[in-house]
């Protein structure tokens, strides 16, 4: 069977700025987001249930301002977040997501409130069959909201401390290497620890023969071009 | 297995992109995922329907129990696609006895609750394992980033909760209101045997959610695997040192030839010195540094505390003491609680004062609205109002001729008929006159002291009344050809004329 020439399959959503650079978004899909809803629903009923029973205990005061309540933690819960807390929800927070304008711009008021006033038609006939349908299948795992918004669920990326490179003496690369073959050399180093010693070996053995060196000691020299590479002394 | 040919973009992700990507998988897949589920599933259904017709809930029980059978029908189309060759619905059911053979009564037994059923059926089906060593594999798979894959089973069952029952809700909304009604009626009767078919038609529902939201399930946890595979096994480094290599290999030939040619000294044709002499950009940074680590933090810092990044200055200056806070001991507990009461009374008055403001505040924003769009208003609101005014000033005078009712006689057609031998001009004028009058009067025909005869008939076609646009046409010729050609209007047409005036007018202006 020819094989497809299709691109390959990637979770990216690719912005480009006017400047050229290209910003890569991540998409969140369906699962992550249904799990930061859940996490928001059972916030916002916890928040009622706690200050509705407060406020029942004061009177005509209290019904009149738990029924203010209500609408704010109804209607205004998401947005407010949203907009207040750079796109996230304590529930999208939770799970490193975040809500951003399809160019990669923040969320504002205005496509804040579309998307969360929209969500009413996500819920349509009931229990957010439209929503989960759109989700799966857009590319972007957009629902109805989003579409109408112009807006985008994406991961947030999470600083990471750089990982520590084994002790050995740095080295400069032998050849000139693209800018991918940098980043698989020093990927090889930073997750040395979690790779098996023979996968390791195995994996410095591709390189031992170009190299011209032995492939016991491929794996030290590819380190050494590493630490070279990112310039550690 | 050849990762060059893989069709995804491998590299190690999050847990949670991992899961996203399978559904990006499931969707490039999607027809014949589904196709090929449904043509295995909903034969089936349809059989356990027939068998089971008189207990719809055991059907139903025994179809959601096998689901491990069917979901290894996408995992096997899957494992394929991934490497390019989509084998088609045709294909992979004649594989399905196959993939099925390995370790089936597990599967519909001990492991049908395992939470983590898709992340783990890649182990036993592709890498074929058993017994122990699938033990061990699960665990170290599952070392990190198993949360996700139940996470994935659980709310996949949620999903298909929901989904089901939006499926139920939308169907229940399409159906007729007799039907409905129908329906009730039924249950009342406890005639509900006649309705087996709505439990099996809510059971198909849940056949057909199945076959939207299974392969995404499958392909979500083959995706996990893959993902957790990649981060043990550095799949994207050894996919990048082949390609490194296989470019190397490529361009060492060419070197070796360009080296005998430029530098026939007696140094070695390896590689390393052909490189040596264009070192790459990325060694300078290495060379560079002249300092030490510890050297470099500290001159940041220097020059991190000098004024264009930090700027501290010390400002001292008179200020009052605060006054001596009053200090209240445990005696004041009860005081304390009775103000709280007080205070708790006040609060109704708080809620008068904010029901107050808030209705204040309602009136505003409405006045505001209605001040804000006033053009808008007054474009489109009150249109019919504009028209009011305009047709309660008439003009007195249309071409010379007077129109207040005043003017006229109590029933012109009267007094028209009987001066039409005397005085023709006058008659007819009369008649005009007073069907001027009762336009403006009756018909609130808007006409302007400016308007023509001619103007007035066009004024008459918004009317549509047919009748009176051709009485009016025809007595205006009359009009006209005895007030500007001085042409007596026939006398046979004083009959038809004044009792057309009466019929169309009413009797008399006052009357």
């Amino acid at each position: 069977m020819p094989r497809s020439p299709l691109a390959l399959l990637d979770n990216c959503h690719r912005v480009e700025t006017p400047e050229g650079i290209d910003l890569v978004l991540k998409p969140a899909g369906l699962v992550p987001r249904a799990l930061a809803f859940a996490i928001d629903l059972v916030l916002r009923a916890a928040i009622l249930l706690v200050l509705g029973s407060l406020l029942a205990m004061l009177g005509q005061f209290g019904a009149g301002f738990g029924a203010i309540l209500l609408f704010v933690v109804q209607w205004w819960y998401m947005v407010l977040f949203e907009v207040l807390n750079q796109g996230r929800t304590p529930g999208k927070q939770w799970l490193g997501l975040r809500v951003v304008h399809d160019d990669g711009t923040p969320v504002g008021w205005g496509a804040s409130l579309v998307r969360n006033l929209l969500r009413f038609v996500d819920l349509l006939p009931f229990g957010y069959l439209f929503g989960a349908l759109s989700c799966l299948a857009h590319p972007s795992f957009k629902r109805l909201g989003d579409i109408a918004a112009g807006t985008l669920v994406v991961h947030r990326e999470r600083p990471a401390a750089p990982p520590a490179l084994p002790e050995v003496a740095p080295e400069a690369a032998p050849v000139r290497l693209t800018l991918d073959e940098q980043r698989a050399l020093i990927a090889f180093s930073e997750r040395h620890a979690g790779l098996s010693a023979a996968r390791r070996e195995e994996l410095a053995g591709i390189l031992a023969a170009p190299l011209g060196t032995p492939p016991a000691l491929a794996e030290r020299r590819l380190h050494a071009i590493a630490r070279g590479l990112l310039g550690q002394a | 297995m050849r990762l060059s040919d893989a069709s995804l973009a491998i590299r190690p992700r999050p847990p949670w992109e991992a899961c996203d990507l399978g559904v990006l998988l499931a969707r490039r897949h999607a027809g014949v995922l589904m196709a090929s589920w449904a043509a295995l599933t909903l034969p089936l259904y349809g059989l356990l329907t027939l068998v089971l017709w008189d207990q719809p809930s055991l059907a139903f029980l025994l179809f959601w129990w096998l689901k491990p059978l069917y979901e290894r029908l996408p995992l096997f189309i899957l494992s394929r696609a991934l490497f390019g060759e989509v084998p088609g619905v045709r294909q992979s059911l004649r594989a399905l006895p196959g993939e099925l053979k390995a370790q089936l009564l597990p599967s519909l037994l001990w492991r049908r609750f395992s939470p983590v059923r898709s992340f783990a059926l890649p182990v036993q089906q592709l890498e074929k394992l058993s017994g122990q060593a699938r033990r061990e594999r699960l665990a170290l798979l599952l070392q990190r980033d198993g949360a996700p894959a139940s996470w994935l089973t659980i709310v996949g069952m949620h999903l298909e909760m929901a989904l089901w029952l939006g499926l139920l809700g939308l169907l229940y909304l399409m159906l007729p209101a007799q039907v409905e009604l129908a329906w009730s009626w039924q249950d009342l009767l406890g005639l509900t045997s006649d309705w087996l078919w709505i439990e099996h038609l809510s059971n198909l529902l849940y056949v057909l959610v199945l076959i939207v939201w299974e392969p995404v399930y499958v392909a979500c946890g083959f995706s996990l695997y893959l993902n957790r595979r990649t981060q043990l096994e550095a799949w994207d480094i050894e996919l990048s040192f082949r390609r490194l290599r296989d470019r190397l290999a490529a361009a060492l030939p060419i070197l070796l030839a360009s080296l005998c040619l430029l530098l026939p000294g007696p140094g070695g044709t390896g590689l390393l010195q052909a490189a040596e002499s264009e070192p790459p950009f990325a060694t300078e940074s290495a060379a560079a540094p002249a300092f030490s680590r510890a050297q470099a933090r500290e001159r940041i810092g220097e020059l991190l505390q000098q004024p264009p990044f930090q700027n501290r200055e010390t400002v001292t200056r008179w200020r009052l003491e605060s006054a001596a806070e009053d200090e209240h001991d445990g005696s004041g507990l009860l005081e304390r609680l009775g103000r709280l009461h007080r205070l708790w009374q006040s609060l109704d008055g708080v809620a008068l004062a904010l029901e107050v403001l808030l209705w204040t505040g309602l009136l505003l924003s409405v006045g505001w609205l209605l001040w804000r769009y006033r053009a808008w208003l007054q474009a489109f609101g009150l249109r019919r109002r504009a028209q009011a005014p305009a047709a309660g000033r008439p003009p007195a005078q249309l071409f010379g001729l007077e129109l207040a009712p005043e003017s006229l006689p109590a029933d012109p057609a009267a007094e028209a008929a009987r001066l039409w031998d005397s005085d023709p001009r006058a008659a007819l004028g009369l008649l005009y006159r007073g069907m001027l009058s009762e336009l403006l009067r009756q018909r609130r025909v808007v006409l302007r002291a400016s308007d023509t005869e001619g103007e007035v008939l066009r004024r008459l076609e918004q009317l549509r009344e047919p009748d009176l646009q051709a009485f009016a046409g025809r007595l205006t010729t009359l009009w006209q050809n005895l007030a500007y050609g001085h042409r007596a209007p026939p006398t046979a047409l004083r009959e038809p004329l004044c009792s057309e005036w009466t019929r169309l007018f009413g009797r008399g202006v006052q009357a």
